[in-house]
């Protein structure tokens, strides 16, 4: 028995060492790039179009797939804590739409900013916010990014102004912060994103007039998942191609399950927009597989049938590993080693997000205003007052 | 969306210690003094289960026979016979909003586009200034419009419309043209976790439109002879549906169409020292405090329920205050500017010298309406309580 288990224990630390050998053996035979041919994108009024092949580095390859599975897998997390009741109110989530946060991450600055609606954990996370502090904003504590008093549609961070819960409230606000880029000639531009149900907002024309009258640095994005909430797109909209919709204002339609593609596209508008000619609009073809919220099962207007194709055919995670593991540019085992340290972030993240303490009940009266001394908040009769600090 | 409705509703029907303890922590904030309450660590235990209570419990009103035969329904099934009747009783009547065809995320409108056709009953696209303004124009061309915003803090793109149009028609042409067959249905109220953007309750916004009428039911048997008189009513209507009460408030409601007048307050429980008043869900609230003050303080409570917001019920409220020289207004709007303003001056210049005691209003605070702190920023029955304590013994 002693002479099994010290076998047993040998070839087991044996086995810990021999990874790291072998990925340095392993990495002298990976190739450094490689180029792949992405779908054409469909354009309005624009004589360019974005290139029709991407390049890859390994090291690019790596991080997208990096990310990408963390969000995909802080979303299946976020999902299992509202089961438990752990997270509650409203949490919509981003999984199968992982390739255009990415995506548009890759093709943009840091300093870039970005103004997405309420499903908004994935853009939270790529603008560089751990995912504890997301996670801890979901579970409504005072680790969270929005102090617990956001929730899941309300985060926030450097450069990236949320997380809006109003359906194409975040459309004028992202012209403003466009006009702002170009106010302070600092060469940045704004990502403006809305769904295919916001698009039937009056507000997003009234911003597509100002932002092309004025020559806006800003590129209005519509993410276009097939369903507003239960609504598919031919139900909702007299005319389903996104990107005409701006009509006077160049469109360009991407296939938003394709890392590359998104990027490629992205970097095309930016340059565009950083050129000073005005806003682009970007259609993103994506799909999401959880329903619109946690109440939806996601089913009732669409089949599962619909659901499993695109997991099978086109999940982004899948068609990067695949790219990448046939092109030489990683193993599996790299990977799958990728996916167990993911895991382990998550999990981590989630005991931080359930044993952090809920904000302290002072915080209900405070951030009203700004920087007014501290004064006290009318409350439920005229003995009960709560001091307000801004 | 309506399934956490259900599986909430469903929780919060037990009534345990989670109330007690709530309810300690709570009496801890009354006073003026600056109070050092943190959510300590191992309350963390029991949040679950404190958190799954709701603070209210429905009163069902006793059977009404005067109207026919009765069936057990809760609102939103009695909405939903409220518009079906409308539907067969007035052929140009037509159901419109984001996603009514498939029944509503709060199945109000179950079953009606199979029954009338998908020409009366249809879904809009995501465009609230968009529907209310294309009701209006139904409106005006004779036919009659409901319309249905799918959460009350949803309305304020279409309030552009409401105010400086729908308001404004009739008087502005002299009464040549008026949209008096609108009727705009919204889901109102705390539903214990919509956070800043599913519970807010606007009718203190619409108080200050002269031209539309507001109204906020408490019950099933409420909601629907309300809802047929704001539908039958040559005004335009806005009908609040407290979300929380979709599926926790059940009662007997008359099967064939009834209205229940509006402009006029009820008064559910006759008192003589102190008058209460709220609507929608509050009103439940109320309830339960004027029994506890029954039992622990000896004070007999008058409870009213105001229904319509605009036009109001000035006299049944005033009369009532000249009876206790006492009043008390609660609701989960924000204090500054809330609809209880409005009352308190008005009941202030009638009934100045029959006040015994300034008039106290147990209301929201005046911040947005919190996601983690909802339960300490309603107004239950314990803040509620404490106010007319402190009335009592002013």
């Amino acid at each position: 028995m002693r002479k099994m288990l010290a076998v047993v224990s040998r070839v087991l630390t044996g086995a810990s060492q021999k990874p790291a050998g072998r990925v340095l053996l392993a990495a002298r035979n990976f190739a450094n790039d490689a180029s792949f041919d992405i779908k054409k994108c469909d354009v309005h009024r624009l004589e360019d179009e974005p290139p029709t092949t991407a390049v890859l580095t390994r090291e690019e390859g790596l991080k997208y797939y990096k990310i990408m599975q963390t969000v995909r897998r802080m979303e299946l997390k976020a999902d299992q804590l509202y089961k438990q009741k752990i997270i509650r109110g409203f949490c919509h989530l981003y999984d199968g739409q992982e390739a255009c946060c990415v995506g548009l991450e890759a093709g943009i600055n840091p300093t870039d900013h970005v103004i997405t609606a309420y499903r908004a954990h994935g853009f939270t996370y790529t603008r560089g916010l751990p995912v504890r502090e997301i996670l801890a904003e979901l579970t409504g504590r005072r680790g969270g990014c929005a102090k617990g008093k956001g929730g899941s549609m309300h985060m926030y961070a450097k450069n990236f102004y949320g997380g809006n819960g109003i359906v194409g409230a975040q459309v004028p606000l992202g012209a403003g912060i466009a006009l702002a880029c170009k106010y302070n000639e600092k060469d940045e531009i704004c990502l403006t994103l809305y769904g295919d149900g916001a698009a039937n907002q009056g507000q997003i024309f009234e911003t597509y007039n100002m932002a092309a009258l004025w020559k806006l640095p800003c590129i209005f994005i519509c993410e276009n998942n097939r369903y507003g909430m239960g609504t598919s797109v031919e139900r909702a909209a007299a005319s389903t191609d996104y990107y005409k919709r701006g009509d006077f204002i160049p469109g360009i339609r991407v296939d938003g399950m394709d890392v590359l593609c998104v990027r490629e596209a992205t970097k095309f508008a930016a340059a565009y927009c950083r050129s000073g000619k005005g806003p682009m609009l970007m259609e993103l073809q994506t799909y999401r597989y959880h329903g619109h919220s946690m109440s939806d099962p996601g089913v009732s207007y669409r089949t599962r049938e619909e659901i499993q194709e695109v997991r099978s055919k086109s999940d982004p995670i899948m068609l990067l590993k695949d790219r990448m593991v046939n092109n030489n540019l990683a193993s599996i085992e790299e990977l799958k080693e990728i996916d167990v340290e993911v895991r382990k972030e998550i999990e981590d993240a989630a005991q931080f997000a359930t044993a952090d303490p809920e904000p302290p009940l002072e915080e209900l009266g405070n951030h009203i205003y700004c920087r007014e001394p501290p004064f006290e908040v009318r409350g439920a009769n005229q003995w009960i007052k709560y001091k307000s600090v801004s | 969306m309506a399934a956490a409705v259900v599986a909430s509703t469903a929780r919060w029907v037990r009534v345990r210690a989670g109330v007690v303890e709530a309810a300690r922590l709570r009496c801890q904030l009354g006073g003026s003094r600056f109070g050092r309450l943190f959510l300590l660590p191992s309350a963390a235990g029991d949040v679950a289960q404190r958190r799954h209570v709701a603070h209210f419990t429905f009163h069902p009103d006793p059977e009404n026979r005067k109207y026919g035969q009765t069936q057990k329904m809760n609102l939103f099934q009695s909405i939903t016979s409220a518009l079906d009747n409308s539907l067969a009783k007035d052929p140009t009547a037509v159901i419109f909003g984001e996603d009514v065809a498939f029944g509503g995320v709060f199945r109000c409108t179950v079953g009606l586009r199979d029954k009338y056709g998908k020409d009366r009953v249809f879904n809009t696209p995501l465009c609230e200034q968009g529907i209310v303004g294309f009701g209006i124009g139904v409106a005006v061309n004779g036919a009659t419009a409901i319309a249905e915003i799918q959460f009350a803090d949803y309305i304020f793109p279409a309030f552009d419309q409401i105010v400086n149009e729908a308001a404004k028609y009739r008087y502005r042409s002299g009464d040549l043209f008026n949209c008096g067959g609108l009727t705009i249905r919204a889901p109102w109220g705390c539903v214990g976790h919509g956070a800043l953007y599913h519970s807010q309750c606007p009718e203190a916004f619409f108080a200050h439109c002269p031209g539309i009428k507001i109204v906020v039911p408490r019950s099933p048997f409420q909601a629907k002879g309300l809802l047929l008189s704001c539908i039958e009513d040559k005004n335009p209507c806005i009908f609040f549906e407290p979300k929380i009460l979709y599926r926790a408030a059940v009662e007997q409601v008359p099967v064939e169409p009834y209205y229940i007048p509006l402009s006029q307050a009820e008064v559910l429980q006759e008192g003589s020292d102190v008058t209460l008043v709220a609507w929608g869900t509050q009103v439940h609230v109320i309830r339960e405090v004027a029994s506890m003050a029954r039992e622990k303080l000896g004070v007999s409570c008058e409870v009213i329920d105001l229904k319509t917001i605009l036009p109001w019920d000035i006299d049944t409220v005033c009369k009532s205050v000249a009876k206790t020289g006492r009043l008390m207004i609660s609701h989960e709007a924000p204090l500054t500017g809330g609809f209880a303003s409005e009352i308190s001056s008005t009941v202030q210049e009638e009934c100045f010298l029959n006040l015994e005691a300034p008039i106290s209003r147990v209301c929201g605070y005046d911040t947005p309406f919190p996601h983690i702190f909802e339960t300490f920023y309603i107004p239950d029955k314990w803040k509620c309580y404490d106010a007319l304590r402190k009335m009592i013994n002013y």
